[in-house]
């Protein structure tokens, strides 16, 4: 009883699970309770007081299509194509340092970001591994399988918790066919972090690393939408491509010109437009890009 | 009970017979969307211009579904031609929609 078991809503619990008593004792058999056994079933009519009980997923469904659309992919789409897409798409959490994908591996769902950001990490043959990509709530994790491919080439890596609307990948290439706006949301996207992925490549071999660590903050910065985020020595070295010495001699400067305050990977900016101007150009060449 | 959506065209009235049919929804709720998403793809497929849809949402009008003896949502009743009948969940299950229906794959 796939729609029974599903969680409902915090401050619905109580509500849902009276009635989930009540629909088990009004449906009883028949289709009706085959449908209900199968999760193909919103709501269920009550007699007695003349109302529809909802399921927690329908439940669910109808509170957040209320919210505001955090993923600006989906809220560039039109209403009802994006309320189509709500029928497929289920909320999770992001765990930061959870990979969703590994390199070569079969991508089983797409991933629309609310918030907290994901990581795209390239890893080289002896384990080491560079940040060629950052996804937030401006983004899908999953964009090989818009363009026609079944594998990540990178690893997905949650850098900040968070949440997530995702997809099934068979769910989702069915609905880039049906769904144009979402195709050229998608497209666009895509096209944007090509560029963004060379920019990157020219970035990290003429600049240096105080200036680069200076556009990753303020990248991360503009996904997280706040001044104050968390970043371990450990990702930062596995985002820059650089041993750890490297991000400490890099964050100690930045300290020293009282742009950001550092300290056990909680970070805060203090100087944004002083970052800004420390940072390269590529900073602003990004994100022309993805706006 | 106000209808949310109707068709209600004839191409060859003398010849075609008009499926009348009734879909009870919960608003935007993911069963009831797949419902008219699988509806709508039937219709265009089989029916082309040839019925009727009416689609009530119980969450408005529960006391009309009830009147109507429907218990679940998404449930799809045929009303016209006899005999009647009734698809209960999503639709994904094109087969019995189709029975339901009289329409002959």
């Amino acid at each position: 009883m796939s729609a029974m078991q599903s969680e409902p809503l915090g401050r619905n619990q109580r509500g849902a699970r009276v009635a989930n008593d009540r629909i088990l004792r009004l449906v009883k058999s028949g289709p009706e309770r085959r449908a209900l056994e199968s999760g193909q079933v919103d709501a269920v009519l009550d007699h007695a007081t003349g109302t529809a009980l909802l399921l927690p997923d329908a439940q669910r469904a109808l509170f957040s299509a209320g919210d505001q659309i955090a993923n600006s992919l989906l809220a560039a789409l039109p209403r009802e194509d994006y309320q189509r897409l709500l029928a497929e798409l289920e909320p999770v959490a992001l765990t930061s340092g959870e990979v969703l994908y590994e390199p070569g591996e079969r991508i089983r769902h797409v991933y629309f970001p609310s918030d907290g950001q994901v990581s795209l990490l390239m890893v080289v043959a002896d384990g080491k591994t560079l940040e060629v990509g950052l996804v937030g709530r401006e983004g899908m994790v999953g964009i090989p399988l818009a363009l026609g491919a079944e594998a990540s080439p990178v690893r997905a890596q949650v850098q900040g918790s968070g949440s997530a609307l995702r997809m099934k990948a068979a769910s989702f290439r069915e609905a880039l066919e049906r769904c144009l706006p979402l195709q050229r949301e998608l497209y666009r996207y895509a096209y944007a972090k090509l560029v963004q992925a060379r920019q990157t490549a020219a970035c990290i071999r003429f600049h240096p690393v105080a200036a680069r660590l200076a556009r990753c903050l303020l990248m991360t910065r503009d996904r997280v939408r706040s001044d104050q985020f968390h970043l371990t020595h450990d990702f930062l070295a596995l985002t820059l491509g650089i041993r750890r010495v490297g991000v400490t001699n890099a964050a100690t400067d930045l300290q020293r010109r009282k742009l950001i305050s550092y300290r056990r990977g909680n970070i805060r900016i203090l100087d944004r437009k002083g970052l800004k101007a420390a940072s390269c150009g590529c900073y602003e060449i990004i994100r022309n890009l993805a706006s | 009970m106000r209808p949310k959506k109707a068709k209600n065209r004839r191409s060859s009235p003398a010849v075609v017979a008009v499926v009348v049919m009734r879909l009870y929804i919960a608003d935007n709720a993911p069963n009831s969307i797949k419902a008219i998403a699988n509806l709508e793809a039937i219709c265009k497929e089989h029916l082309q211009d040839s019925f009727k849809l009416e689609i009530i949402d119980v969450l408005e009008f529960p006391l009309r579904a009830l009147a109507d003896g429907i218990l679940v949502t998404p449930s799809l009743a045929k009303i016209s031609p006899s005999p009647a009948a009734k698809v209960v969940g999503n639709l994904s299950d094109r087969s019995s929609v189709l029975h339901a229906l009289g329409i002959k794959e």
